[in-house]
């Protein structure tokens, strides 16, 4: 192993980082934090597609969505595979852990349970892994990840085009259908926004920053998404609580409403007269949603189901 | 004169791979007859998740050229599409994004 004055030395000057000799134990252990988190982001995502995909309105728009959730599954195996090459067990970390040790956003949590919730889950959610997984791509300081996160990005492009196209043409048809377009989008959004966790005002230090893991803090991640979704929803119409404003002669996004807030996971419903403290936001994510153990036991079940009934020597 | 539509299809990138459509080798014919291009296209593999997108995309380029009223796409099979119809354009684009074809 190297020295923590050596790593740093590498990470200042850009030099990427490629085998476990060359890290520290600190680094190891923030890589592979770094990795579960976003290796679990991406398998939960199947199912959570899934769910939502088989309600499809014609067979073309249920083969993208198929194709879309091939993708993360294989999202997930670079990860994941990335950790075994760290010394992780990937069938542990897949199929014995519980499930609400999963590392996801605790937006997966809330079921979507139709095409619309699903197109808007692919404009918003993969628009969110786009940004921290194109920063990673961008900045990390781990070499295999950084190259492993190429087609990643291109793919990811896929599913947005997928969320927005289909965004576009359901606000276009108007009645109902808009109106169901604008019900997901109300309780999706602050989801979202959530997604990227505390703001910079209360995280003081990140060690994710430091070694270069990731490049941009969570507030500026935040501001990204803000800046691609918010203009695009405007553009085909649909209402969103954020709005621009110039501040140093710098765009800059603005929520319509107290950040963090209460949120209702089985009415999926935000109560914006009802400001919360990001402890009660934790609080929520550590328990989890209505879809975790569902979601979960959607690959783990079978996973030992089969070894059981299956044995090597019979 | 179809010339123009080759070069305008020059410009569509298929949705998933860095590689426009007639480097592809997916764009079988195109005719035009007064204001109307029809188009035989096809796709890399009967199961393309991205069909819809595509000829979302060769509608609205094609309709941008001047004088283009209307397109008609025909979706084609025959003869099937293989890896030995992308030009080495659309070769050395896969190569360079990792796929060796």
């Amino acid at each position: 192993m190297t020295s923590a004055a050596e790593l740093d030395q590498m990470i200042q000057s850009g030099e990427l980082i490629e085998s476990t000799s060359e890290m520290t134990p600190e680094y190891l252990r923030e890589l592979k934090h770094t990795l579960i988190v976003s290796g679990d982001t991406e398998l939960i995502s199947a199912p959570a597609y899934y769910l939502a995909a088989k309600r499809a309105p014609s067979i073309n728009a249920f083969m993208t969505g198929i194709a879309i959730i091939q993708d993360e599954l294989a999202h997930a195996h670079i990860a994941y595979h990335i950790l075994e090459e760290l010394g992780e067990d990937q069938e542990k970390l897949i199929f014995s852990r519980d499930p609400k040790s999963f590392r996801y956003p605790y937006a997966f949590d809330v079921p979507l349970e139709s095409w619309t919730e699903l197109v808007v889950a692919n404009g918003f959610y993969d628009q969110a892994g786009f940004c921290l997984l194109g920063d990673i791509h961008d900045k990390c300081s781990y070499g295999p990840w950084k190259r492993g996160l190429n087609k990643v990005m291109l793919e990811e492009n896929f599913h947005l085009r997928n969320g927005r196209t289909w965004m576009k043409r359901i606000s276009a048809a108007g009645g109902s259908a808009k109106e169901e377009l604008q019900k997901a989008v109300d309780w999706m959004f602050p989801l979202s926004v959530e997604w990227f966790g505390l703001p910079d005002s209360m995280k003081m230090h990140s060690t994710q920053l430091e070694y270069r893991l990731k490049g941009l803090t969570n507030d500026q991640l935040r501001q990204w998404w803000l800046s691609t979704v918010v203009p695009y929803c405007e553009q085909i119409g649909v209402k969103v609580p954020a709005h621009k404003e110039t501040k140093d002669s710098k765009d800059v996004w603005e929520l319509d409403y107290p950040f963090p807030c209460e949120f209702d996971a089985e009415n999926k419903r935000w109560d914006f007269k009802q400001p919360i403290t990001w402890d009660d936001v934790l609080t929520r994510w550590r328990a989890r949603g209505p879809r975790n153990s569902e979601m979960v036991a959607m690959f783990q079940e079978e996973f030992h189901n089969f070894r059981k009934t299956h044995k090597k020597d019979s | 004169m179809t010339q123009r539509f080759w070069e305008a299809l020059a410009e569509v990138e298929d949705p998933e791979m860095p590689v426009n459509l007639v480097d592809l080798g997916v764009i079988y014919g195109i005719k035009e007859t007064e204001g109307t291009v029809e188009v035989d296209l096809t796709f890399t593999a009967m199961g393309c998740p991205a069909s819809d997108f595509i000829l979302d995309d060769v509608r609205e380029r094609l309709l941008r050229e001047p004088g283009v009223s209307d397109v008609r796409i025909n979706v084609v099979w025959d003869p099937p599409w293989t890896t030995a119809r992308i030009t080495q354009a659309g070769r050395d684009a896969l190569e360079s994004w990792g796929l060796a074809v």
